[in-house]
């Protein structure tokens, strides 16, 4: 990494990467909480989210070299899809539980743990993916 | 611009599109995989079945809405419709509800009358309960109803608080619809409490359908509140003191019970209990008493109050039970107090003093092994239900009345230590019936009297099928009827028995209703002979310990002896008729018995033999089915049982905190009832046949009939597994014989929970369009189950299903989760406004009459919770234990009258039920789902039950294969769509926990030769329901799916699309960009 002096971008990416971190943790986490409850194809999803946490973090360390380079933008672009991809199945494997538990299902305990760990993740990859998309507007290093 | 900023631009946008698109992806996969549950949420048609329609290939030709319902060019009358649907909720709560005091005939009351309504609740009315059978739409108030005559719904729509703190909701957003007119009381109001009440709304928030609630405050405001509102508020007394109406309510809902001693605290509860009446209740009551010497309590609720103080209160004058009467029924309110309609109906469960004092009542709630955590492995599933909850329900047949009138007759008879005070609630020393019930079992008044006398003897009809040995076995009495009052009404005809008891042996109640009818409007003095028809097998007792002869053990027997019948107004007024016949001691009575209202018959070998009913009317051999229903079945000797033969030293205990030690015990709570085979030679079982036979074409087709076989041999092993998987809300959709996915199920037995303008049906000619200003009217409008089970008259329930299929077909729903079904085993089961009564034969009737009423017009009625959903707590899995004796003459006996349907079978038809749904309960171990005993030998093999048998929503999905092998013929998968793309077997995240320790695939029963069959035959009597509805009115050869362009559909399409392509300029333009700065450099 230069010595160049870090932008707005750069550490928006780098709070990104951490948000990613911690996305996927809790993605796994969510599948965890209930044996009744688990995530399907977990490592797929696992390593979706690591793919993008890596992909965030290379965007970040390219990013740190010089502004606008197409590594960073293939990284930031790559990263927020695999966000993407991840969140989303949390939605899309939880939604059958969530609809019950503000309807029918609402002394479900476990379910209820289940909904807030995915929230948290969902939260944490959506606001990181955001971040590296207001990210992408603005310059890593300043000139 | 400078080239890097244009350069940032470009892959800032490709960064913001490439979340947008990603968005725009999960949200589309999230709305498509749910598409069913979108589209009644959002009112929006995202798939639909279409069909052409042409000579050779006609629709809408097997079933359509009355004429009366359309308009000249076949296009549904919303207007004529909603009016229908008022005038029958308005006759339901005018026969519904129950007069339980008129004391000096202080009503009816003369129009004009200026009136005080006081209690919150008059101010604003509980019509439905929150979750379950709620009252949805616009509606009609209990003060519109006394001093209106039309309404614009503007400020009258229905909300409702969920359960357990759920947050309170509109039931549809507003109304712009037509206006109607009403007949109303012609009461003049006083508008100063209205105004005080509707100040203290703010802070005493109510809704129109509310929960019970588990530490419960009633919401009523204290008198001092009152005068804080309004310090003068008492000079409106004298201008509106011809008469002081009070209303008090008790709510109910699906998922919550009332708990003993679960008061909110400082509201001093009479009796320290949700359902005796507050001291704010009580004041309300005595304010109403300062205002005029005619006062009128209005009670409204699903369960029995506790109001023995307001029945032995002098200055209390009248009591009138309204249940939760639905959006229009407080017109039937309006027309009883006015005298417009003489009351008719009869208590739907007794009315004890105290609901404590129910044996019941002793073990409700809240239970758990002592060692669940050591023993039990299995989970509570995807629901999360509580491993591990169970209720003793050690009351045995002695529920609601029949323990309180057998006991009552025991203590007349001095036998059995009836009169010990063990079990007694209003006195120390004893039991005294008339401390322990303020009004009894099918007990009203009227504005009129009646005298019922049999008109001759009845008429016994007993034959033996010569071939099955299937009895058919009646009495028929004729009861003539006199009104021998001043005014015009109608009155139940309850025709009760009593079958001989022999200390020691078979339990028996010293009373039953066995059937009921109603009688006209008969003018003063005018007479009528009603036939009641009585199914003599209800009098008949189940003996599980009888010895068969061919080495199973349990049946129904008729003991010899003298067998009395009786007509009375309610359950004790006919056990005291039969008791006067039998002369007992009258001074010991309470109330006077008439020996002339009584009917003794003398029944011996050579008249009914003792086995006669143990073949039942399919002509299958009766035994004990349910053994593991018993606690002592396992570990004997641990529960007692109530018994008559000594009532204070069976008296129930509470069981709490058993111990599980035995294995077979265990081993069925864990869930390990079934084997999946994996070896067995299947090569017999024909899948994926090519017969050229389409479902399009099974209407009508009965169902032995071979062409069946033929479809089913079509159908591959893997749609059939689609078709029990997913085939309880939808039709999954099965390419070899032409259906194709379908939404086609709702809830609710009191209307179809469907906007009228969101039809499932679009393409029906009288489908109401969105444009129609009457299209948000909401079908589900009718009153809480015990108000229908109040009236005590079949043409009326009947009418109620009429009715209900009528709105299915409006809505395009073939199958109704519902009427419920389950017995109202004690008062606090928060969900009692979702079933009928403590009666079996009464709620029986009901959902019979219902049923068949509304499969005229097409639709499905699938009666709810197959079976023993005693109580809401702990509902998901819980373990009520029971003998088989109470199994069958109390919980299923009710399921049985509706399921075979005798009234309306002929000689070409057996008439029956084509739905039902199971029960999130066990029996004993055994969840209901995977009881063969209760799914296979009970209900299929010796009631003839052919249809479709759904889990509750996500139910026991762990237990795929036990639930198959027992008889229930698809799973509940609400919300679930997109079968064979974005929800398949494999992916559907319900299936994946097996009991075998697997997820669900498509190859999983590929060894096993029983599942097999099970699985054809669950598929053909899904198919075969699907047969018996209005959805083949859609059904051509030209059937398929369209899937039109909802507006959220469009939305994510439009997202996606924009996305994508300005993703690809983007990162084009940044590359251009790119291009261009190295060349600038």
């Amino acid at each position: 990494m230069t010595n160049n002096k870090k932008a707005l971008a750069f550490y928006l990416n780098a709070v990104a990467v951490v948000l990613g971190v911690a996305g996927v943790v809790l993605t796994v986490a969510s599948g965890l909480v209930s044996a009744d409850n688990p995530l399907q194809n977990m490592s797929l999803l696992a390593v979706a989210g690591v793919a993008g946490v890596v992909l965030a973090a290379l965007g970040v360390w390219s990013g740190g070299k010089g502004n606008h380079t197409p590594v960073t933008a293939v990284c930031v672009l790559g990263a927020i899809a695999l966000y993407s991809y991840v969140y989303g199945q949390c939605i899309l494997q939880r939604v059958v539980l969530i609809a019950g538990l503000f309807s029918f299902n609402s002394g479900n305990t476990a379910g209820w743990q289940v909904f807030y760990v995915t929230i948290a993740a969902v939260a944490c990859l959506i606001v990181g993916a955001l971040l590296m998309v207001v990210g992408s507007f603005y310059k890593s290093v300043k000139e | 611009m400078k080239q890097s900023s244009k350069k940032g631009l470009w892959r800032g946008l490709a960064g913001l599109t490439c979340f947008t698109l990603g968005l725009s992806l999960v949200l589309g996969n999230v709305l498509e995989a749910n598409a069913a549950a979108i589209d009644t949420y959002l009112g929006t048609t995202s798939t639909v079945l279409a069909s052409e329609n042409d000579e050779n290939n006609p629709l809408y030709d097997k079933y359509t809405p009355p004429a009366e319902l359309l308009n000249a060019d076949g296009s549904g009358n919303s207007k004529a419709l909603i009016e229908a649907a008022i005038d029958l909720n308005r006759r339901e709560a005018a026969e519904g509800a129950v007069l339980l005091k008129n004391d000096n005939d202080v009503l009816p009351l003369a129009s004009g009358s200026n009136v005080t309504l006081l209690g919150i609740r008059s101010h604003v009315n509980l019509l439905g309960s929150s979750f379950g059978v709620k009252a949805q739409g616009a509606y009609i108030s209990l003060e519109q109803a006394l001093s209106q005559n039309r309404t614009d719904f503007a400020n009258t729509i229905a909300w409702s608080v969920g359960s357990r703190g759920a947050a309170p909701s509109a039931t549809i957003s507003e109304w712009k619809g037509d206006e109607f007119d009403f007949e109303g009381a012609g009461f003049n109001l006083n508008q100063t409490m209205i105004d005080i009440y509707e100040k203290l709304g703010e802070t005493y928030v109510h809704y129109e359908n509310e929960p019970a609630v588990e530490v419960y405050d009633p919401g009523e405001p204290s008198v001092d509140e009152i005068a804080a509102v309004n310090g003068a508020y008492k000079d409106s007394f004298a201008q509106y003191g011809d008469a002081a109406i009070v209303v008090v309510a008790r709510p109910s809902a699906e998922s919550v019970d009332y708990l003993p001693g679960g008061v909110a605290e400082g509201l001093d509860f009479e009796s320290g209990e949700p359902l005796s009446l507050t001291k704010n209740e009580l004041d309300a009551i005595e304010l109403a008493k300062e205002c005029s010497d005619k006062v009128i309590v209005l009670i409204s609720s699903s369960s029995a109050v506790e109001i023995g103080t307001l029945k032995n209160d002098p200055e209390v004058d009248a009591i009138l039970w309204i249940g939760a009467p639905g959006c229009y029924g407080m017109l039937g309110i309006a027309d009883i107090l006015c005298g417009r309609v003489s009351p008719s109906g009869g208590l739907f469960d007794i009315f004890a003093t105290y609901n404590m004092s129910a044996p019941a009542m002793q073990n409700m709630g809240k239970i758990y092994y002592a060692n669940t955590s050591d023993v039990l492995t299995r989970t509570g599933g995807v629901l999360g239900f509580t491993p591990g909850a169970y209720t003793i329900e050690a009351e045995n047949i002695y529920v609601g009345y029949r323990y309180y009138e057998t006991r009552y007759y025991d203590s007349v008879a001095g036998t059995g230590n009836a009169s010990s005070p063990t079990g007694a609630w209003a006195s120390t020393t004893e039991w005294n019936y008339a401390n322990e019930v303020a009004y009894g079992f099918g007990y009203g008044l009227s504005y009129t009297d009646f005298t019922y006398e049999f008109d001759g003897e009845p008429v016994f009809d007993i034959t033996v099928d010569p071939e099955t040995g299937a009895p058919n076995a009646y009495a028929t009495f004729n009861v003539k009827v006199t009104n021998v009052g001043d005014v015009a009404g109608k009155t139940p005809v309850q025709i009760y028995g009593q079958a001989p008891y022999i200390a020691g042996g078979v339990e028996k109640s010293a009373i039953q209703l066995l059937n009921f009818e109603k009688t006209d409007v008969l003018e003063p003095g005018a007479s009528q002979v009603v036939p009641v028809k009585v199914d003599l097998q209800y009098i008949a007792s189940y003996d599980e310990n009888y010895d068969n002869g061919d080495g199973t053990t349990g049946t129904y027997i008729m003991d010899p002896g003298s067998y009395y019948f009786s007509v009375g107004n309610g359950a004790h007024d006919a056990l005291n008729h039969i008791m006067a016949a039998q002369g007992m001691d009258a001074t010991k009575m309470v109330g006077t018995g008439n020996a002339a209202q009584a009917y003794v018959k003398e029944i011996d070998e050579n008249f009914i033999s003792k086995t006669l009913f143990s073949v039942s009317k399919t002509g299958y051999a009766i035994s004990n089915q349910l053994p593991y229903a018993d606690w002592n079945y396992y570990q004997p000797g641990e529960v007692t049982y109530l018994t008559r033969t000594d009532w204070a030293g069976t008296y129930p205990k509470s069981y709490d905190s058993m111990t599980l030690t035995n294995e077979e015990l265990i081993d069925n709570l864990n869930g390990y009832t079934y084997t999946l085979q994996t070896d067995d030679d299947t090569s017999d079982i024909l899948w994926g046949q090519d017969n050229g036979v389409m479902f399009y074409e099974m209407y009508g087709v009965a169902y032995d009939d071979p062409k069946w076989d033929l479809l089913l041999d079509q159908i591959t092993l893997e749609e059939a597994m689609y078709i029990f998987t997913f085939g309880g809300p939808s039709i999954p959709g099965a390419e070899s014989i032409g259906t194709v996915e379908t939404y086609m199920t709702e809830n609710a037995g009191n209307g179809i929970a469907v906007n009228l303008n969101a039809s499932k049906d679009p393409g029906a000619p009288w489908a109401i369009p969105s444009s129609d200003p009457n299209g948000n009217w909401h079908p589900e409008v009718f009153a809480n189950a015990p108000m229908g089970a109040s009236t005590f008259n079949p043409e009326l329930m009947y009418e109620l299903g009429v009715f209900t299929g009528i709105e299915s077909l409006f809505t395009g729903i073939n199958i109704l989760w519902g009427p419920g079904l389950n017995t109202h085993r004690h008062a606090y089961n928060g969900r009692n406004g979702e079933y009928y009564s403590e009666d079996p034969v009464l709620s029986g009737v009901a959902a019979m009459e219902f049923a068949i009423g509304a499969l005229d017009y097409g639709l499905v009625a699938a009666p709810k919770h197959f079976a023993f959903n005693d109580q809401e707590s702990e509902r998901g899995g819980v373990s009520p234990y029971m003998t088989e004796q109470r199994a069958r003459e109390v919980e299923l006996r009710a399921y049985q009258i509706a399921f075979e349907a005798t009234k309306y079978d002929t000689e070409e038809y057996d008439a029956g039920m084509r739905g039902l749904m199971t029960s999130f309960s066990k029996i004993g171990s055994i969840e209901c789902t995977t009881s063969y005993g209760l799914m296979t030998e009970i209900l299929a093999n010796e009631w003839g039950f052919i249809g479709y048998a759904v889990t509750d929503i996500y139910d026991d999905v762990d237990l795929w294969t036990a639930v198959l092998n027992a008889g229930t013929t698809c799973f509940d998968t609400r919300g679930q769509s997109g079968f064979y793309t974005s929800t398949t077997l494999e992916s559907s995240n319900l299936f994946q926990n097996l009991v075998e320790g697997v997820g669900l695939s498509a190859d999983l029963i590929n060894g096993d030769a029983n599942l097999q069959l099970k699985l054809k035959e669950a598929v053909h009597k899904n198919i075969y329901a699907w047969s018996e509805s209005h959805l083949m009115n859609r059904y051509n050869a030209t059937t398929h799916i369209e899937s039109p362009m909802t507006w959220w559909r469009a939305a994510y399409y439009g997202l996606a699309g924009v996305s994508g392509v300005v993703l690809v300029l983007s990162a084009a333009m940044y590359v251009l960009a790119s291009t261009k700065k190295k060349e600038e450099i």
